[in-house]
């Protein structure tokens, strides 16, 4: 990768700056994210009722969901629909004659969506929170190991979503393949049910594939509902995943650029 | 190797597209089967280009230039064939080999929208390492040479096509590149305004010594800024040469001017002519023939001998003629 760290924060800056020109585009994207894991948190909550449901209580469940749309605003990656307009339009052209990678260019849009995007969900999350009571039982560990959960879920999140949208490079329309992202990350990410509650099978399902790492661990290791052998085991597959992201996506850019058309002028 | 700045060396460029018939049901076909047809864009291109010059690409649409100039940039692998340029193979796209060059297209921006444009310079300086002393001198100087000072705090989505062009060029010149590919860098814009940016391009190239290759469908561009000329037609080079010399090389054919004395001539001319002589201004007082260029001499011969001239003059037709006649005739 063509490392231009001084030239990539740059970018970031200005990419703010125009994002923050659109705001309100942003709130209304954020506000569609939080619906689904909000449905599903009053799904669960319901059906826990006073008494548990798979081990948990209502305001666990509560304290669950609360976490998820946060990481889920967070490692969501937006961006990457856009990276195969940029391929099939023939943009990529203004960025590769750039002394710098073009995946700068799609960080600079992730991290700058998720300044503005996040001053809308945070209150929102909070005012939550008041009202619906969570139950959270946070300890050091559980926080110290929140942190670098969710930065992994981030990075996991975005660079195989980057990887599957590079596939534009060889089929026009490779971002079909992020919407099949979303429904497994939707199912077998601590979305639709917490790994918990999952059918052994499904569970198993989660538990080997990447997508729990991208959403409902770090969600899971906030909430105290994982033993240290599970935390372990979980950071292991988390850090596996993304070492098999990022070779993926080495492999499928340089492959990518070879097989660029540069369409478009 | 010679002191060439740019070396190109057999260079080919075939593409793989994928084709369907129209209609659902080739469409649905198409699902299962794909069918992809190879275009060849560039073939077996050779030349070089010395540092500081100006050199004119030139040929119809789709002859395979904007195709040449993305391989020179980096931007596109070649089929075949080998390029060197500044030192560097251009699609390794080595940092290095990037900050010693820069491309405008016409046709694309290479602006942020939604900011001012000296945002934009600013986070290309960063982009280039470029120090913030030098990066303020080289906008000054740029800023004042194009006139374009109030421009500067604009969103860019604002900026009339002529007023972004300007800031296209800065954008590009910031980091001082020493190879600039120019791709129809005048596209769409008015009269006066082509003419303001083709002063600014012969200056920037006298002031900076880059070397420049420019592709225009503006031949004034081209006449006015690069005296050589690259033309290449369906991906094979025709012509590289002075551009005066051109018409001379190519045209198939001559005009031939003449005035007859009024009295004495009739329309009795027309039957002294060869019968697929081409009659393009019929008025016996400026009469104008194209005659194939082989032919020329013994039929100005002719033309003395059996009719009333008072004046006649042989010329290479207009430059934009022979382009034209060029690109129809597919060859020459």
């Amino acid at each position: 990768m063509n490392t231009n760290h001084q030239g990539g924060l740059a970018l970031i800056r200005a990419t703010w700056l125009s994002w923050m020109q659109h705001r309100s585009f942003f709130f209304i994207l954020a506000f569609g994210w939080m619906i689904q894991p909000l449905i599903f948190m009053f799904v669960w909550a319901t059906a826990a009722g006073d008494s548990t449901i798979g081990g948990l209580t209502r305001g666990e469940i509560v304290a669950y969901y609360l976490t998820l749309i946060l990481v889920n605003q967070i490692t969501y990656s937006q961006t990457n629909w856009t990276v195969g307009d940029l391929i099939r339009g023939g943009d990529m052209n203004r960025l590769l004659l750039l002394p710098l990678s073009p995946l700068y260019n799609t960080l600079a849009s992730e991290l700058a969506g998720k300044v503005v995007y996040l001053t809308f969900v945070l209150p929102i999350t909070v005012g939550l929170a008041l009202l619906l009571k969570p139950e959270f039982h946070l300890t050091a560990v559980s926080l110290l190991a929140f942190l670098p959960a969710l930065l992994f879920a981030w990075l996991l999140r975005f660079l195989w979503g980057y990887w599957l949208a590079l596939l534009a490079f060889w089929a026009a329309r490779a971002d079909a393949l992020l919407a099949v992202q979303d429904a497994l990350v939707f199912l077998l990410a601590g979305q639709a049910a917490p790994t918990l509650l999952l059918p052994p099978a499904l569970r198993l399902a989660a538990v080997i594939l990447p997508f729990r790492y991208m959403v409902g661990f770090p969600a899971e290791v906030l909430t105290g509902q994982l033993n240290s052998a599970q935390l372990t085991v979980g950071f292991a597959a988390q850090l596996g995943w993304l070492a098999v992201t990022i070779l993926l996506y080495q492999v499928m850019w340089r492959r990518g650029v070879r097989q660029y058309t540069a369409v478009g002028g | 190797m010679s002191d060439a700045h740019i070396d190109v060396q057999n260079l080919s460029k075939t593409y793989r597209v994928p084709q369907r018939q129209s209609g659902l049901g080739a469409a649905l076909r198409s699902l299962v089967q794909r069918e992809y047809l190879e275009v060849t864009a560039v073939t077996s291109l050779s030349f070089t280009i010395r540092p500081g010059e100006m050199v004119g690409f030139i040929g119809p649409n789709g002859a395979g230039k904007t195709t040449t100039l993305k391989m020179l940039a980096g931007l596109l692998h070649p089929t075949s064939g080998t390029a060197v340029v500044a030192g560097y193979t251009p699609w390794e796209r080595r940092p290095e080999y990037l900050r010693r060059i820069s491309m405008v297209l016409g046709n694309k921006s290479q602006m942020l929208w939604d900011i001012p444009p000296l945002d934009t310079f600013h986070v290309l300086g960063e982009i280039y390492s470029i120090d913030k002393r030098e990066l303020q001198s080289t906008l000054d100087e740029l800023t004042a040479i194009l006139d374009m000072e109030e421009l500067l705090t604009k969103p860019v989505r604002n900026l009339s096509l002529g007023e972004r062009m300007k800031c296209e060029l800065v954008a590009a010149l910031l980091h001082r590149p020493s190879v600039l590919f120019l791709d129809e860098p005048t596209l769409g814009l008015d009269v006066s305004m082509q003419r303001r940016l083709r002063e600014f391009i012969a200056d920037t190239n006298r002031r900076t010594g880059a070397t420049m290759i420019l592709t225009s469908h503006y031949m004034a561009d081209v006449a006015e800024l690069c005296p050589r000329v690259i033309l290449i037609h369906h991906g094979r080079l025709l012509y590289d040469g002075l551009l005066g010399q051109l018409s001379e090389q190519l045209a198939p054919f001559k005009l031939i001017r003449l005035a007859l004395d009024r009295e004495n001539s009739s329309s009795e001319w027309r039957d002294r002519l060869p019968e697929d002589t081409a009659v393009l201004n019929p008025d016996p007082a400026n009469l104008t023939l194209r005659v194939p260029r082989r032919e020329t001499s013994a039929l100005t011969a002719h033309l003395l001998n059996t009719l009333p001239v008072v004046d006649l003059s042989v010329e290479n037709p207009p430059l934009e003629a022979v382009i034209d006649q060029i690109y129809q005739e597919a060859a020459v």
